[in-house]
């Protein structure tokens, strides 16, 4: 671990204040169990270190929706009942991260704010394209948790649970920067490696990620379903979040998102095409997973994940309409 | 204890008696441990530099990548059964990796009796990392490979996998004992209900049964112990062994006690030190085996020590004598109190040495395990929901760490069917997932209910249990996978892509 100065900012304000322009010079403290971790194998090497803590963590729900204080922890989130009620595939997504300790100690911000998982990138011996080095070893080395969307060069997955049903639900992030604030949609935020190598989102080095803007969800219904290898502790290997918008019993829009199968939370719309105008049952939910992983590019060792993509979104569907899945 | 300290000794060109290793507890030995290492003696060769002591802790990471492997194992046989289901011939051509120039054997085939046999095995050495004892070396491989065989014939001449193997199991001996524990097992688990290969059921869940057998050495000798009993009833025990987290600690003072008469908690254990009486490595399951006798004569020549001391108090002679609830008892009746006995002892404690002896251990154990699994064939993740296991080590010295050395075997069991795997880098050999993240180890969620059938068998004596319920897990899981999805993983541990590409290649997944 490289030494470091530590600001604790007391409030936004001051939080902006101790940021820096340049990349990874200074990065902000949350949870920090993405950080610490990046930072024991010397992938984050940051001068100054900001607590960001004391951003705003309150959850207001009104009739326009819910504001989200990045602050928030996982569990403060899970445990609104209100949110919960309203937006049932956020809180499904935010109970399946990590472990107990890390939805305690984990925030809103930080989880879609989290660096990729890829462990060529999280390893300090591999100098890997994302790091600024020559190549993505994934292309051709042990590529079985990485991308199948995406087109590169970099091939990570988006590690966040949660930026999966916010796109899904249409959220809009509030930034704030030194020259003041902005508001970028949830399907605007996140960027291929094709547009944005060395980061993953729009967010600036100096800006801060403050809050999630939901819209109300009168008449939606969504859901999320995730896959992970083992129960305990572990990242998905794909994840689906549906919200669908009824006309009676049938669909009149959905919007389909999944997780953990590409650089950016995936949106597919010949999946929600699939679904307009329909009644949900097995076969339109599986008509409509197989336009979902219709378009993959699958690499050399990760073809399972085609089908344990379609799996989650085909439960995601099906949660979503209330039909029993395993 | 003592054999770090020869290597110490001898990395460092010291006389041995210059050399003090202390190890109270230590966490994950099983022959592992055996010596110094590189890093204890690195280690060693700084302080002395240094002039300082030095502390010296190895990270995830540097665990990984420095402190050794299980070899790899590969096999390709053929092999021939009779219509009637009797293992006919086995000829195996195998490898495998023990690193650069250390050997990589495994038992094989494992158990059953092949009349005719034949293997060929080629040691491939490689530069990526030296092999290592890892709980029960070998035996998990030639298990899980000849128990995945035998599943595979068994359907090849259509008998029930149990039926089977009941018919090519060596003969029945106290080592030997798996002809009576697969009907045990079979009943603690159900295995009447399980289905022919390939659950039928529609859905994507699909469960199965399977089963495996292990059998392991356990023996164990030359350990050394010392013992006093002081005037004021208090014991010592002593001895240079070691205590790996099976409870060797609990078992020396449970031995004590149980053959001065007294509660354990009159009983103070010393372990852990180089300086105390000799005892081995704890390698090879053999500590149990190797240390309990020890206790046991030299508690026993304590006692008579002690009988020989308090015997005129008592009007009678020495061998009338025996302990009894925390009193000396002689024949006819007349007792003493345990404390008033060793007030006899005056200003001279008794301080008696002691060791092994033959007749109070034995070698040779078996088991059968039994796991039921859930697979879900659209995601092509398992869940092992229930293992249950029959498991022999001669005397049960301590049933409740028996118990536990049994569920940790079972647990780690798990972790080799379904997570372990040392992942390497194809084109730079860097091993990519030297962590606790992607080197997968299951959490409480990942675990099945675990029922364990202790079978005592006191008139062997002791023998050692670490190892043999590490062995079958893996080969009851796979083969219990291959009975809900009808389709063969020869190849552990069991990923998602393993499994949803055998289906594929079967036909789809649904």
């Amino acid at each position: 671990l490289k030494a470091f100065a530590y600001v604790n900012a007391a409030n936004e304000r001051e939080a902006l204040a101790a940021l820096d322009a340049r990349r990874g010079r200074v990065l902000p403290l949350a949870g920090g169990m993405d950080l610490l971790g990046l930072m024991k194998n010397y992938v984050a090497q940051p001068d100054r270190v900001v607590n960001i803590k004391n951003l705003d963590k309150t959850i207001t729900m009104g009739a326009a929706g819910a504001r989200i204080g990045a602050a928030v922890t996982l569990v403060d989130l899970i445990e609104h009942q209100a949110v919960a009620k309203a937006y049932p595939a956020l809180i499904q997504a935010a109970e399946e991260v990590g472990t107990p300790q890390i939805r305690n100690a984990g925030t809103v911000g930080g989880n879609v704010m989290q660096r990729p998982r890829c462990w060529y990138f999280r390893n300090e011996e591999f100098h890997c394209l994302k790091k600024g080095g020559p190549r993505c070893f994934a292309v051709d080395g042990e590529n079985q948790y990485h991308a199948i969307f995406g087109g590169g060069p970099c091939h990570i997955v988006h590690p966040s649970s949660l930026a999966v049903p916010l796109i899904a639900y249409g959220a809009r992030f509030r930034v704030a920067g030194a020259s003041g604030e902005r508001e970028v949609d949830a399907g605007e935020f996140f960027e291929l490696p094709a547009d944005n190598l060395m980061g993953e989102t729009v967010l600036r080095p100096n800006e801060l990620l403050t809050h999630v803007i939901l819209p109300a969800s009168t008449g939606l219904r969504g859901a999320t379903y995730e896959v992970r290898y083992k129960q305990s502790h572990d990242w998905p290997l794909a994840a689906a979040s549906v919200v669908v918008t009824m006309d009676g019993n049938r669909v009149k829009s959905a919007r389909v998102v999944m997780g953990a199968v590409a650089p950016i939370p995936w949106r597919v719309q010949a999946a929600e095409e699939a679904l307009a105008g329909k009644t949900i049952d097995e076969a339109v939910a599986t008509a409509a997973a197989n336009a979902a992983v219709a378009g993959a590019t699958p690499m050399s060792q990760n073809s399972y994940k085609v089908q344990v993509a379609r799996t989650a979104v085909k439960r995601a569907i099906l949660r979503a309409a209330g039909v029993q899945t395993v | 204890v003592h054999g770090t300290r020869e290597g110490f000794a001898k990395a460092l060109n010291v006389p041995m008696n210059n050399v003090r290793v202390i190890t109270e507890y230590m966490g994950g030995g099983f022959g592992s441990k055996f010596g110094p290492d590189v890093q204890g003696i690195i280690c060693a060769q700084i302080a002395r530099k240094a002039g300082a002591p030095v502390h010296l802790m190895l990270d995830r990471k540097e665990e990984h990548l420095a402190t050794g492997n299980r070899p790899s194992a590969y096999a390709k046989i053929r092999a021939g059964v009779s219509a009637e289901g009797m293992l006919t011939a086995f000829d195996a051509e195998t490898w495998g990796t023990g690193g650069a120039g250390a050997g990589s054997g495994y038992p094989l085939p494992y158990i059953y009796q092949f009349p005719n046999r034949r293997r060929v095995h080629k040691d491939v050495f490689i530069n990526g990392g030296q092999q290592r004892a890892m709980r029960a070396p070998g035996h998990p491989q030639g298990c899980f490979i000849t128990e995945v065989l035998m599943d595979e014939l068994a359907d090849r001449v259509r008998i029930d996998p149990v039926e089977f193997r009941l018919k090519n199991l060596p003969a029945q001996a106290p080592n030997a004992m798996w002809k009576a524990y697969f009907p045990m097992a079979a009943e603690m688990i159900n295995w009447k209900a399980r289905h022919p290969t390939g659950d039928p059921t529609p859905g994507p869940i699909k469960r199965g049964l399977g089963c495996a057998a292990n059998r392991w050495g356990g023996a164990g000798q030359g350990t050394k112990a010392h013992c006093e009993i002081n005037p004021d009833g208090s014991v010592l025990m002593r001895s240079g062994t070691q205590d790996i987290g099976t409870g060797t600690r609990t078992i020396v003072s449970m031995i004590t006690a149980e053959t001065l008469g007294i509660p354990m908690d009159l009983v103070k254990v010393e372990i852990g030190d180089s300086n105390y009486p000799f005892s081995g490595g704890s390698g090879g399951s053999t500590t149990a085996a190797s240390v309990s006798p020890a206790i046991r004569v030299t508690a026993g020549k304590a006692r008579d020590a002690l009988f020989a001391r308090v015997a005129p108090q008592l009007g009678a002679t020495p061998e009338a004598l025996s302990v009894q609830d925390g009193r000396v008892v002689a024949q006819g009746g007349k007792s003493i109190t345990w404390k008033d006995a060793c007030k006899a002892l005056g200003t001279q404690p008794i301080s008696i040495d002691g060791e092994w002896e033959r007749g109070l251990s034995a070698s040779g154990t078996s088991g059968v395990q039994m796991s039921e699994v859930e697979v879900d064939i659209e995601t092509g993740i398992t869940r092992v929901k229930r293992v249950v296991c029959v498991q022999d080590m001669g005397l049960v010295v301590d049933a409740r760490t028996a118990e536990t050395q049994i569920y940790g075997g079972i647990i780690g069991g798990v972790n080799y069917a379904l997570y372990e795997d040392r992942i390497l880098d194809r084109n730079t050999a860097q091993m990519v997932n030297p962590d606790m993240e992607f080197y997968l180890i299951s959490g409480m969620s990942d675990l099945p209910k675990i029922d364990v059938k202790i079978v005592n068998q006191p008139e062997r004596g002791v023998i050692g249990i670490g190892e043999p319920p590490a062995i079958s897990t893996a080969a009851a899981i796979a083969n219990a996978v291959r009975n809900a999805t009808g389709v063969t993983i020869r190849s552990l541990p069991l990923t998602p892509d393993k499994i949803l590409s055998a289906l594929e290649r079967a036909g789809g997944t649904n």
